[in-house]
């Protein structure tokens, strides 16, 4: 989209849980899906976000560093050209299948 | 490819056509804020049976979570081809047998609901890859970010936030419109996506499991997620107001969340079972806890679910799970085609072993 902001995808990492409480309490951070917070090396936890550049670069703190991971708008742009146009299934016939292999043995017998 | 809405629908469609003695294509009550109607899967075998326990599944519920989706058809197929021919399942280095996959459509009513926000994922797809809240312009400016409600903030569980919760607490919600990502909406079930998923849970009243499948942060999370959980206590509850403004603190007493100590023990057991056999696929390791971590959030819909019966006990028990895929929203989709087997081997195990786990 012309005119859409830049979201960088980060991984903010502050020196300990009192730290990123903090930051998170400073700031209204995407931080995606799951609160996944993760430890170490030792006191330090990180957690993901999506943030635009700008705020990618107010985030650094003397106990917080800003990692860039990816261009979420970029890797986004990108994947919708991995989704279906029309529909597939627009002929009642066909069936969708499922990613397990299908396969026979003897412990439905009897 | 990834689906595009139309085709998560038709895929819906035509798994009933395919197998009418097996599944039946359910109607939800109510459009999408946008007018697009909603299909839900009821897979049993043995369909004159009677009433039997069953468990709950839906997705893209977040807009840009889009796999949720591919990941619940998928399951449903493999489960409706497995089962009418004989057949075993295999993923990876994890292997079911036909005789379990009998059972286990034998045993319960699994209903599938793969896509519970139409609207977002069609924004999603093909303008903002990055939106995740509902559609729906009312309650702001309908510009930009001020349209939306996230809708697993909508549900009634604590929603009354600002008083629920203690002002320390950084809670994951909001009721500003504006909210780009959780703006919970002006009252609980105020959107028609969140109440369909209600319908649902009202309509199959043998609900036993509810999981809602989102990303991503490879977790199986079970209750709470308003605070860390205790048993010691069963009056610090969410329904006591004498514990207004404490809730939501990481690592402090003032309150935790009560779970009864067996209820807490089944529903980790069943999230382990889930990651295990997950992991079985290749390798992945996703981790089993409860929903809390660091920050809590209100209006989830895995602790509405669990809370139903707290507070009308003539509604059933209901255990409650949110499942975060990936390490991404939008994988690629050769990378997403394997993170939906890791899944799917999961989400088989879950129902295999769910049955086991009643004991009332
Ligand atoms: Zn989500």
């Amino acid at each position: 989209m012309a005119g859409e902001e830049k979201i960088l995808h980060v991984r903010v990492t502050a020196a300990d849980t009192r730290a990123l409480r903090n930051l998170l309490r400073d700031e209204r951070l995407d931080v995606g899906g799951g609160p996944a917070p993760t430890p170490g090396p030792g006191d330090e936890r990180s957690i993901e976000a999506f943030v635009t550049e700008e705020k990618a670069l107010g985030l650094e703190r003397e106990d917080v560093a800003v990692h860039v991971l990816g261009d979420a708008t970029a890797i986004g742009r990108a994947r919708q050209e991995e989704v279906g146009t029309g529909d597939r299934f627009a002929d009642p016939g066909i069936v969708p299948h499922g990613l397990g292999q299908k396969v026979k043995d003897q412990s439905r017998e009897g | 490819m990834y689906l595009n809405i139309t085709e998560v629908d038709s895929a819906l469609v035509n798994l009933s056509g395919a197998y009418p003695s097996l599944c039946e294509l359910i109607d939800l009550p109510e459009t999408s804020v946008e007018g697009v109607a909603c299909h839900a899967l009821r897979l049993r075998a043995d369909p004159d049976g009677g009433p039997r326990d069953c468990a709950v599944f839906i997705g893209g519920v977040h807009a840009r979570e889009w796999g949720s989706c591919e990941i619940l058809v998928f399951f449903a197929a493999d489960l409706l081809e497995a089962y009418s021919t004989g057949s075993g399942l295999v993923y990876g280095g994890k292997t079911f047998t036909a005789a379990q996959v009998a059972a286990l459509l034998e045993g319960l009513d699994i209903v599938v609901f793969p896509l519970v926000n139409p609207d977002g994922r069609q924004y999603s797809q093909t303008v903002k890859a990055m939106w995740r809240k509902n559609r729906n312009p009312e309650y702001s400016t309908g510009v930009g970010d001020c349209v939306g409600v996230d809708i697993n903030r909508n549900y009634d569980f604590l929603f009354d936030f600002a008083t629920a919760f203690s002002p320390l607490s950084d809670v994951r919600v909001s009721a500003d419109p504006c909210d780009p990502q959780v703006y919970q909406g002006p009252r609980p079930f105020s959107e028609p996506e969140t109440r369909n998923v209600r319908w649902l849970l009202d309509e199959y009243p043998r609900t036993r499991w509810f999981v809602d499948v989102h990303s991503f942060s490879e977790d199986m999370l079970h209750v709470w997620g308003d605070d860390e959980n205790q048993s010691d206590d069963p009056d610090m509850n969410f329904q006591n107001s004498a514990f207004d403004g404490t809730r939501g603190v990481d690592g402090d007493t003032a309150y935790r969340e009560f779970v009864p100590k067996d209820d807490l023990d089944s529903a980790s057991g069943l999230a382990r079972h889930f990651t295990e056999a997950l992991e079985a696929v290749r390798g992945k390791q996703y981790t089993a806890k409860p929903a809390f971590d660091l920050y809590p959030t209100a209006g989830t819909s895995d602790d509405y679910a669990f809370s139903r019966h707290i507070v009308d006990p003539d509604k059933g028990k209901i255990h409650a799970y949110t499942i975060e895929w990936g390490t991404e929203f939008q994988p690629p989709w050769a990378e997403m085609k394997l993170i939906a087997k890791d899944v799917c081997a999961g989400l088989v195990q879950f129902c295999a072993d769910a049955p086991s786990t009643v004991t009332d």
